[in-house]
């Protein structure tokens, strides 16, 4: 004890405690007791350079950070479980929003999960004291950002008339042809690879440029339809993405005087938007504007202020001087924001009894709010919709299955394979321009040339097998039951093609369509000939 | 005049095709620079006072300050820099108010965004490469 009293005594001497205790000189004061860098290792070396001086632009100490995380739980959770639930506001939610927080909710938790070994291995690669202490937060952050998302889940459980799928889609996850999609660019892209590169896929472009659409400005339709409790949840949550943002431009700063750095910069941009674009552009577009009732704005004009004007303009753009250019993909980025959605949202109502919620086609008024703001919209997915529904979409006893309508139409469903997403080549308005290429013996679809260059650079970083490939030969109703996708009697679908509470489909009724799952890539007529 | 930080401003002012044009067009497929930042606040009651005592009159000095209520947040947009003093705030709230309790309710930044002693500031300077991250004490 008196070693360390002495120890102690000889530190403070080299640097004496400040006179007074404003948490801002509390923190430079900290700044003085720094890692010994030369015995430092790290289980994650970058190839990039972080330069040694970086700094934490919210000079964060334990006591202010702990202080101001637990003011915004006591106000977060103090508001939901008392008020709301005297007020029933879990069940006042328009029935699209409902469900379509199933997905949300649950796919943002896989992104908070992925983002905690994110930062923390960029804590571990970095070598600056004050970029680790921002880092450090952030981990501690995420940790809980999937309880807060979980909790979404979980009071709508508790609270919304209809359960099903809030409870478990974790479970549902296996069989969700999406869920693949969140995978690539939540897990891998937040966490694998160089922690450079994982910074920019996670701070500098998943959370600088679209949690502010997913998280800040879903808000609005939240409140929109009904839902008090979203955002309440989602915007606490954002209160630390805005650290790790700043976070995000540090790494860029530690890095970007470095000559070396311009060698992979570009490159590493370019790959983690398109990315986080890939599946964020079409999910969130689907989302708000196919799971709500009442309408904000369109999702391109969205896209069009948080992603192009703003986070490019203001991050990217301010950032030109040290050589960052326009990412390549950004024309077909644009196109994707504007169509991607409801490409995605087809293949949704086609695939409905896997994605484990209530899916609803569009109404009328819906209909018509689609055409004013994406004119052609009607003619190329309103016709379609409208003949499924008359074919019997919603009833059970119809047999009808808008995968099956697409077979036997000769519009095949394939996965991408870089984004791990579904695509159907002849029905895409978005920037779709399919390959299919071969590597040792097996083939592979690609639906654009952006995803294909990533695969040819790194093949064996998008190794997985997709959904048609793990269920090839299982009948459609046995494989929903094996994944759990049905409601406590054992046999209603927890999915279902209507948002009505009569007329629920069972496992009998797709038992009766009698779809064994192919794999499209041994159906070589709905492939293009080139 | 209008504001260009408006919420609907430029491109997100037009409707159906002329947008998809517009948004589409070979112009608009480069990123431009921007001197703007962005700010989305949640609404609390220390933040709506905020947003009416000290954001809004600061429009007097910076007419580019857009100020628009989005449902559950405040979304603001400025050309160069927002800066928000919590020792002001607390004088205005009556009570103990630092820049940590700001952070409680800040639910978004596009900019570099940092905090200076008390205070809470927004800038389109690239702090750490334009400029040294100012240091607070």
């Amino acid at each position: 004890m008196a070693g360390s009293n002495t120890a102690v005594k000889e530190a403070l001497k080299t640097h004496p405690a400040p006179s007074s205790v404003s948490s801002q000189e509390v923190h430079k004061w900290l700044q003085d007791f720094t890692w010994e860098f030369k015995s430092n290792r790290t289980k994650y070396p970058t190839k990039y350079n972080m330069d040694n001086n970086t700094r934490e632009q919210f000079k964060l100490t334990a006591k202010e950070y702990a202080r101001m995380e637990s003011v915004k739980e006591e106000r977060q959770y103090g508001t939901l479980l008392d008020g709301l639930s005297r007020l029933d506001a879990g069940n006042k939610i328009a029935p699209q929003w409902g469900e379509i927080m199933k997905l949300v909710a649950n796919f943002l938790e896989t992104g908070e999960y992925g983002a905690i070994s994110g930062s923390a291995l960029l804590w571990d690669s970095a070598q600056s004291p004050e970029q680790k202490n921002g880092y450090l937060a952030q981990v501690i952050d995420e940790v809980r950002h999937v309880n807060q998302t979980a909790y979404v889940n979980y009071y709508f459980g508790k609270h919304y008339y209809d359960p099903a799928g809030h409870t478990n889609m974790r479970q549902l996850r296996a069989i969700n042809p999406l869920y693949p999609g969140v995978k690539r660019s939540f897990g891998e892209g937040f966490l694998a690879g160089d922690p450079v590169e994982s910074s920019i896929n996670l701070q500098l472009v998943g959370e600088a440029c679209f949690t502010n659409p997913l998280i800040v400005s879903i808000t609005e339709w939240a409140a929109a339809n009904g839902d008090e409790i979203t955002p309440t949840v989602f915007l606490s949550i954002e209160t630390d993405e805005l650290r790790h943002m700043a976070n995000g431009y540090q790494t860029i700063v530690s890095i970007v005087n470095d000559p070396e750095a311009m060698k992979y910069l570009q490159t590493d941009l370019d790959n983690a938007f398109w990315t986080q674009h890939k599946f964020l552009t079409p999910f969130i577009g689907a989302a708000l504007e196919y799971g709500s009732k009442y309408k904000v704005e369109p999702w391109a004009k969205s896209w069009n202020r948080w992603v192009y004007e703003d986070w490019a303009g203001i991050w990217l753009g301010r950032l030109a001087q040290f050589g960052i250019k326009s990412p390549a993909c950004l024309g077909d980025a644009k196109q994707d924001a504007v169509w991607g959605h409801h490409d995605l949202m087809l293949l949704a109502y086609a695939l409905w009894p896997l994605t484990g919620i209530r899916v609803s086609l569009p109404s009328t008024e819906d209909m018509a709010w689609f055409e004013r703001h994406y004119p052609g919209w009607y003619d190329h997915y309103g016709k379609i919709y409208e003949e499924w529904k008359a074919l019997g979409f919603e009833d059970p006893n119809s047999g009808f299955l808008g995968a099956i309508w697409m077979m036997q139409n000769g519009h095949g469903i394939f996965v991408d394979h870089t984004s791990s997403l579904p695509f159907c080549p002849t029905l895409a308005k978005s920037a779709v321009r399919p390959s299919f290429l071969e590597s040792n013996g097996k083939r592979y679809a690609f639906s654009e040339p952006h995803g294909e260059r990533m695969w040819l650079q790194e093949p064996e970083r998008y190794e997985f097998v997709n959904f048609f490939e793990q269920f090839e030969g299982r009948e459609l109703s046995e494989l929903i039951k094996s994944a759990g996708g049905v409601r406590s009697d054992g046999k209603t679908l927890m999915a279902q093609p209507h948002v009505n509470t009569t007329g629920l489909w069972t496992l009998d009724d797709i038992k009766n369509i009698n779809l064994t799952i192919p794999d499209p890539m041994k159906i070589l007529n709905w492939q293009p000939t080139h | 005049m209008t504001n260009s930080n408006a919420y609907n401003a430029g491109t997100n002012g037009m409707e159906g095709q002329s947008f998809i044009d517009e948004f589409l067009s070979k112009e608009n497929s480069v990123i431009h620079s921007s001197d703007a930042v962005v700010l989305a606040m949640m609404k609390t009651e220390e933040i709506d006072v905020i947003i009416d005592e000290m954001i809004k009159p600061m429009r007097v000095d910076n007419p580019t300050i857009a100020i628009e209520d989005r449902g559950g947040y405040w979304w603001i947009k400025a050309t160069g820099k927002i800066v928000i003093d919590c020792d002001e705030a607390a004088e205005i709230l009556g009570k103990r108010y630092t820049v940590y309790d700001l952070l409680v309710n800040i639910s978004t930044t596009i900019g570099r965004a940092m905090t200076v002693g008390n205070q809470f500031i927004i800038t389109t300077e690239l702090v750490g490469l334009e400029s040294a991250v100012p240091t607070g004490v």
